[in-house]
């Protein structure tokens, strides 16, 4: 796990578009605590931008009612949400424990030497991004990574050669 | 105690208090559990694992002691072998990225991780990896420092702002290793009780930029006070040391827990009001603009008290009781005036709803209490009269409030007998230092009619007499505010029952027996 504490600034003021807007609304009925909605929102944004900006986390915990702090630990807790703008294809790669010792590192060094990245940064053409992330709750199929959300596997390099293969 | 309850502490039977958790009802009994997540004010949070204890064919057998309510006939296991292995191995946790840099760490001696250590652990550490590396030094606003190294994660600091200020400044960012406390870019802690997470802070993490380096805990003296700051009367402790060649002088407040008054914790202002204690102090003796011995001092007043044909003593609604008291007595014997008037003090709309009072005078109930008139009319009434004024550490100019009563000050024959060197006392002819609040004893009435009896913490190289004593030297048969106190307690009829000796130490809510008062 590396440090997420480092939010970036977009250097604009966020807001919801209408449409999440409609959707924050719609969401928030759900819930007895307003706090319980720190996570769908900052998923909204994300959605919105692609990544999560200080202003976004801001925006959020203002719009739920709460402290900023508040949503800084759970935007900062889970891998899911993005700090920093990503790829166009974002690869999270499982480091939790049936992964690891499924050689998820194998996995982790063939796409770094493949895309000349290493965990945590973007490619310069902006297609990739490489992330090693807590457990995904696949263990059975160990290991697994994600693209773009999406799950692959019992991974191993050969299947990433093809992967790789049909995403450019 | 109320209702009590009898469990067995390692095989021995202890009866502790029903309806609290095991780390408090023990702690009454001198048992201690270590902990560090855990703290009455805050709650149970059971984060830390520190204070797991064994209970004897309990399920489950293992369970965390803040979370743990005693119960009658609990078999509770402190020392077994597998109590000293959690214990030891929740240590090796909390050590393995900790820099272990205690001979510059501010907590050193004063340090749960520390006495833990010690007291717990004393193991090796097995680590050959490198450590993670944080941040330190990070400035987090009203004074506090934090070190992310230096952190358990306890979270103590962060349940403070949500819970206590509900301010919620702080978080645990990241997680796993790289957990840390911090804030959120450009929203630093911003709250009137902030340096209490420095006490809250079970080590070193958070340190206070007014302390920091300056002093190491181990050469302190802790002595208990109660602060002058306003009319809430907080209990805190007064961390003094006198330095080799050097004049005790306070180094820091921390807060003392008092239910009745302040609960656990104190206010920024409050705490930092000990620089007050050491700065801007009054020291020579001065007559007619020249330094003279305090002797001759003492004599100068003496010889203006016999001259003048109405004098006026001004008291301050800081003195304690007995203060007060013997300023009365000595304007009835010179047949002087007494004005308690201290409007400066109450500055509108600084205060909260919590510990702050917007009257920073910390005895105004002893003036109400003793009859001493503090308002304007009677003061200027009364000034227009006398050829002498005597003023008794009364800072009337506090907050630069009243000119025109010092203008008026100014043309009179004007004795200040303080502790500070403030703009109140500057127009006078003589000036004669005194002691300040922590450097003697008696008591005060807060704002909730709670009398508080605080002793003496500091002890100056040359001590400088309270105002009992000068008033003595003035001619007064007042020797010491205890022996005076059967007066004090014939004039107010709220004191009727109380004896100095036996006033609690968290203080005594005064009750009305209904009976009138005595005018002094």
């Amino acid at each position: 796990m590396s440090d997420r504490s480092q939010l970036i600034s977009s250097g604009q003021p966020f807001t919801f578009d209408s449409a999440r807007d409609a959707e924050f609304e719609r969401l928030i009925k759900r819930y007895p605590i307003r706090e319980s909605m720190i996570m769908p929102a900052l998923w909204l944004a994300q959605e919105q931008e692609g990544w999560l900006s200080t202003e976004a986390i801001a925006y959020v915990a203002e719009r739920v009612g709460t402290y900023p702090a508040k949503v800084f630990e759970l935007a900062t807790f889970y891998t899911m949400y993005h700090l920093k703008p990503v790829g166009k294809y974002h690869l999270c790669v499982c480091r939790t424990l049936s992964c690891y010792l499924r050689e998820k590192q194998e996995i982790v060094d063939y796409l770094a030497a493949e895309l000349g990245l290493r965990p945590g940064e973007v490619s310069e053409d902006g297609m990739f991004s490489l992330e090693e992330v807590e457990c995904l709750g696949h263990c059975g199929t160990a290991p697994v990574i994600q693209v773009n959300g999406e799950f692959h596997e019992e991974m191993n390099v050969e299947k990433l050669k093809t992967l790789l293969a049909g995403l450019d | 105690m109320g209702e009590t309850v009898k469990l067995f502490v390692n095989s021995q039977e202890v009866e502790v208090a029903a309806g609290k958790n095991l780390i408090d009802a023990l702690a009454v009994a001198g048992i201690q559990i270590p902990h560090f997540c855990y703290h009455p004010a805050l709650g149970a949070d059971g984060n830390c694992r520190m204070c797991l204890v064994e209970i004897e064919e309990g399920r489950p057998p293992v369970v965390p002691a803040c979370k743990t309510p005693a119960m009658e006939g609990m078999k509770v296991v402190l020392d077994s072998a597998m109590i000293k292995k959690v214990q030891q191995d929740m240590l090796e946790f909390e050590l393995i990225n900790h820099p272990v840099d205690c001979p510059v760490c501010d907590q050193a001696g004063e340090c749960d991780l520390q006495d833990y250590y010690m007291a717990y652990s004393l193991e090796e550490s097995r680590m050959d990896v490198p450590q993670v590396n944080k941040k330190k030094k990070l400035d987090f606003g009203c004074g506090v420092v934090h070190d992310q190294e230096r952190c358990v994660l306890c979270g103590r600091c962060v349940r403070f702002t949500r819970q206590i200020t509900e301010t919620g400044e702080l978080g645990i960012v990241n997680r796993t290793d790289a957990a840390r406390v911090d804030i959120f870019p450009g929203k630093p802690l911003d709250n009137r009780y902030a340096l209490n997470i420095v006490d809250l802070c079970p080590v070193g993490a958070m340190t206070s930029s007014d302390f920091r380096f300056k002093q190491r805990a181990w050469f302190l003296t802790r002595d208990k006070g109660v602060c002058h700051g306003c009319a809430k009367g907080c209990n805190m402790y007064i961390d003094h040391h006198r330095e080799k060649y050097g004049d005790d002088i306070i180094y820091r407040y921390r807060a003392r827990t008092n239910l009745q008054v302040n609960g656990y914790f104190i206010c920024d202002e409050g705490r930092m009001s000990y620089h007050l204690q050491n700065n801007d102090r009054q020291t020579e003796t001065i007559v007619g603009g020249a330094s003279v011995s305090f002797d001759d001092g003492i004599k100068a007043v003496v010889e203006k008290l016999n001259q003048a044909k109405k004098p006026l003593m001004i008291v301050s609604p800081n003195s304690t009781v007995g203060q007060m008291w013997a300023v009365l007595r000595i304007a009835t014997l010179y047949g002087g005036d007494v004005s308690g008037y201290s409007d400066g003090y109450i500055i509108e709309g600084s205060g909260d709803d919590y510990l702050i009072h917007e009257d920073k005078s910390a005895n105004r109930r002893g003036l109400e209490l003793l009859a001493i008139k503090q308002d304007r009319a009677h003061l200027l009434e009364t000034l227009g009269n006398a050829d002498l004024v005597l003023n008794f550490d009364n800072d009337f100019h506090f907050s630069a409030h009243d000119i025109e009563v010092a203008k008026l000050l100014s043309e009179k024959d004007y004795v200040a007998i303080c502790s500070h060197r403030l703009t109140a006392f500057e127009t006078a002819s003589v000036v004669i230092p005194i002691a300040s609040y922590s450097e003697y004893d008696g008591v005060i009435i807060n704002h909730d009619d709670v009398i508080q009896r605080f002793s003496r913490a500091v002890h100056k190289n040359n001590p400088p007499k309270d105002i009992v004593e000068i008033t003595r030297l003035l001619g007064g048969a007042i020797t010491d505010w205890k022996r005076a106190w059967p007066g004090i307690r014939q004039t107010i009829s709220l004191l009727r029952e109380v004896e100095p000796d036996q006033i609690p130490e968290e203080g005594m809510k005064l009750m009305n027996s209904g009976e009138p008062d005595v005018t002094a």
